[in-house]
């Protein structure tokens, strides 16, 4: 009797990769292992062996008992032993399947690949549009690869080898955000464990030391009760109670403390993660109200006691005019605001600017238009 | 680009109410024609006013009407329009009643300058984006003055304010001022060049070697200019204050305005750190100031302050200094002479009592009016909003945009926001 066991009676795939046997031509034909309790390599029962497990490889997903596997590959690479199945497999290539349907199992597979290469997430679109058409191309492409004919898988292959080599900076970097992205909540999730249980043990104690306290309370009663002193333990008790209520609260508070530290440590972390997928915001400035206007002069310089004016020496000296003189507004204030005023918008001619732009002269801008039109005449002449 | 320039052109009088003298022309007469279009409009869909029908029913009245042409027009079709006012007519008006507000202002008040000057420069723009036809002058001439009184930090009461024009109602003046405000753009700071001109005299005054009584005489007589001239032309739509400052002083020394205008632009081509230092006082310690200008390379300095800059100044002030030069102070008695007023005034105001708005002209109905319209529809306008758009955006060629914005939204609401029924 031959080892290869026949295809036919295994409903082996003929959609399998590599698998070349013609015929058998429905769709979902991978054996289900949850009925299997024979190895189709060796025939073994389950009945003989009740520790027997299957095991698969993902170059064709034929499986095997783990005796078999150890027995064919342990010398080395080997031929898989279905009939008409010609792939190489290694020892180290198999795995239990995780899905008793093996083609779920292998379309599980095939996307886990396609999803390692494609790993764009949608913050690296500008629109969800365009997001959801990359989707919807990724999902062509893997429907292709797990359900197209042989031809159109090797295409797709080619493309997503293509696309791995193209990106691979894009993938990599991809790849690490969404790592650190888990591990970030990872570690979120692990602090907020941490910190729920702190706050466990925290009541736990805090109950215990309230238990304590009741029975200490209650035993000092008794005895200046025995003493004859009521009053005394009445303001005492009181007194502890409200100190263990101000602990109680003073422990809920570093707690919450403690927690929301440790959050906004976390929060931190996930911003900082968010810039380095964003580009960052250019650093502004200090806030400028004038919007950067620049107030030195440089039509005049202004310098302070040098300018005057007969009135205004008026109410410098004058008794009857000093009273008008308040704080904050000194007359070199106003020689400078004269001074500024003076020269201000001097270099400004509405005409041309309102006309041709500021810096132009409507005259300039006429003879050079007519230059132009000069020159064009001439061009057409010739 | 000088500093001083730069924040010259950063004032709503200069991004708002500065024109070419063509493009101030075709705004008159836009706003012209719009008034003209509006005005026809409203007299037509409306029934006349009782004056005419009276001048109709009774053909005898009719002689009475001094203006023949009018007369003769309106007997025989009570639809015919009225003569309207040309833009020239309406700006001799506007010049008139100018001059009137000016002399009110220093007749009753006796108010400082730049109050005055303020009230006198927002009536111009105001009747620069609307027609004298639309608004009444006189109501608008007293709401501008105390409108400009409050603009320049002085406060009057209301009815003191109106006592002193021998009026006991004050609501016209209530009336009045937003829609000034509309018209003014809300822009409501006016540069003056009187603080100007002081600056100029106390530069020079720190050459050594001017006489004093000649800064003086100067500086009175610029000023006598500056409070007249510029106000009756329109200087102060093509010109900045320094300019027209400079032209007034020009008017009344030309040799120190020269040398002023000499002094400052003094930079000659090849660029020398210390050339530049001619100024009172250079070995001073002044903060900021000269450290930032002797960084800037020579170009630049040759840009803000050579001579090339000199000769287009000098232009300019030359340019300015011949319109002052048609107004100047003497020319005051001019405009209040009785025969002036009698021949030129007195029948553009005939023609524009009879061509005025009829919806428009009670600035009290008005805005009485506007108030219940808002309050038919809810608060949600406030006036009406193809007119607004008409007298401002038409002619600044920029329609308001907020009314149109809101019908827009009023128009979605109707709608059944999930579509028709199925």
């Amino acid at each position: 009797m031959s080892r290869k066991p026949a295809a036919g009676t295994l409903r082996a795939s003929a959609a399998l990769p590599g698998s070349a046997v013609g015929g058998t031509s429905s769709s979902s034909a991978l054996p289900t292992l949850s009925s299997d309790d024979m190895c189709p390599v060796c025939k073994t029962i389950r009945y003989l062996n009740k520790d027997m497990e299957f095991l698969i490889n993902p170059e064709c997903y034929h499986s095997m008992c783990v005796a078999c596997v150890n027995r064919l590959f342990n010398e080395g690479p080997n031929q898989c032993p279905y009939a008409g199945c010609h792939k190489t497999l290694r020892r180290k290539g198999f795995r239990s399947a995780f899905f008793g349907d093996l083609s779920v199992e292998r379309e599980v597979d095939l996307r886990r690949r396609v999803a390692l290469v494609f790993n764009q997430v949608e913050d690296d679109f500008e629109t969800l549009e365009a997001y959801n058409d990359y989707l919807q191309q990724v999902e062509d492409l893997t429907f292709d690869l797990v359900n197209g004919s042989e031809s159109k898988r090797r295409e797709v292959e080619a493309t997503l080898q293509q696309y791995e080599a193209e990106h691979k900076a894009d993938i990599e970097r991809n790849r690490k955000a969404g790592r650190e992205a888990d591990e970030q909540s990872r570690r979120r999730l692990a602090a907020e464990r941490d910190a729920a249980r702190q706050r466990r043990l925290d009541a736990m104690r805090e109950a215990e030391e309230e238990k304590l306290e009741r029975v200490r309370n209650r035993e000092a009663e008794i005895d200046s009760l025995a003493k004859g002193q009521p009053i005394g333990t009445q303001f005492k008790r009181r007194g502890q109670a409200n100190r263990a209520l101000e602990a109680a609260v003073n422990a809920t508070a570093t707690a919450t403390a403690g927690l929301s530290g440790s959050l906004a440590d976390v929060g931190k972390l996930s911003i900082r993660g968010l810039k380095e997928k964003k580009k960052a915001p250019a650093p502004e400035g200090p806030y400028d109200p004038f919007g950067g206007m620049d107030f030195a002069t440089s039509r005049f310089k202004f310098v302070p006691g040098t300018l005057s004016h007969p009135s205004i020496e008026r109410y410098k000296t004058d008794p009857q005019h000093i009273q008008h003189i308040t704080g904050g507004y000194g007359f070199e204030e106003y020689t400078a605001r004269a001074l500024f005023e003076a020269f201000a918008g001097l270099g400004v001619f509405i005409e041309d600017e309102k006309e041709v732009g500021i810096g132009l002269s409507a005259a300039e801008v006429a003879s050079m238009s007519a230059g132009i039109a000069a020159v064009g005449d001439r061009m057409d002449l010739d | 680009m000088a500093t001083e320039d730069a924040r010259y052109r950063e004032t709503s009088q200069y991004r708002l109410w500065s024109f070419s003298p063509s493009k101030l022309a075709a705004m008159r007469e836009t706003t012209n024609a719009a008034a003209r279009a509006s005005i026809s409009e409203r007299l037509l869909a409306n029934p006349p006013p009782p004056s005419a029908a009276a001048a109709i029913s009774a053909p005898t009245s009719s002689a009475n009407t001094p203006d023949p042409e009018n007369g003769g027009n309106s007997t025989p079709n009570p639809n015919a329009l009225p003569e309207f006012l040309t833009p020239a007519d309406e700006l001799h008006l506007v010049s008139f009643y100018t001059s009137e507000l000016l002399r009110a202002a220093t007749e009753v008040f006796n108010f400082p300058d730049h109050i005055k000057t303020t009230a006198a420069i927002f009536f111009k723009r105001f009747y620069v984006t609307n027609s004298i036809m639309t608004y009444p002058p006189t109501e608008m001439m007293i709401v501008a003055l105390f409108f400009g009184c409050k603009a320049e930090g002085m406060f009057m009461d209301v009815r003191e304010f109106v006592q002193r024009f021998g009026k006991k109602n004050n609501e016209e003046i209530l009336a009045g001022e937003f829609l000034l405000c509309q018209g003014l753009r809300f822009s409501l700071d006016v540069k003056h060049p009187f603080r100007a001109l002081r600056g100029a005299i106390m530069k020079l005054a720190s050459f050594d070697d001017i006489d004093r009584k000649r800064l003086d005489d100067a500086e009175q007589r610029a000023r006598e200019i500056l409070r007249f001239a510029p106000i009756m032309t329109d200087a102060y739509f093509h010109y900045t204050p320094s300019q027209i400052m400079m032209a007034a002083l020009s008017l009344a020394d030309r040799g120190l305005a020269e040398r002023l205008i000499q002094d400052t632009f003094h930079f000659v081509a090849p660029p020398e750190t210390g050339s530049g230092a001619d100024t009172p006082d250079p070995n001073a310690p002044v903060p900021a100031a000269p450290s930032a200008a002797k960084q800037k390379p020579g170009e630049d300095k040759a840009a803000i302050i050579g001579s090339h800059l000199r000769d287009k100044v000098l232009g300019a002030i030359e340019a300015c200094r011949d319109i002052l030069s048609k107004e100047l102070p003497e020319r005051r008695d001019h405009w209040t002479n009785k025969s002036f007023i009698k021949t030129q005034i007195s029948p553009l105001r005939k023609k524009l009592t009879k061509c005025r708005d009829p919806d428009r002209w009670n600035l009290v109905e008005l805005q009485r009016a506007r108030r219940e319209q808002a309050i038919k529809k809810g608060g949600s306008e406030d006036g009406d909003p193809e007119d607004r758009g008409l007298a401002d955006g038409a002619v600044f060629g920029e329609p308001l945009g907020q009314p149109l914005k809101k019908r827009k939204v009023e128009v979605k609401k109707e709608e059944d926001p999930f579509g028709g029924a199925l």
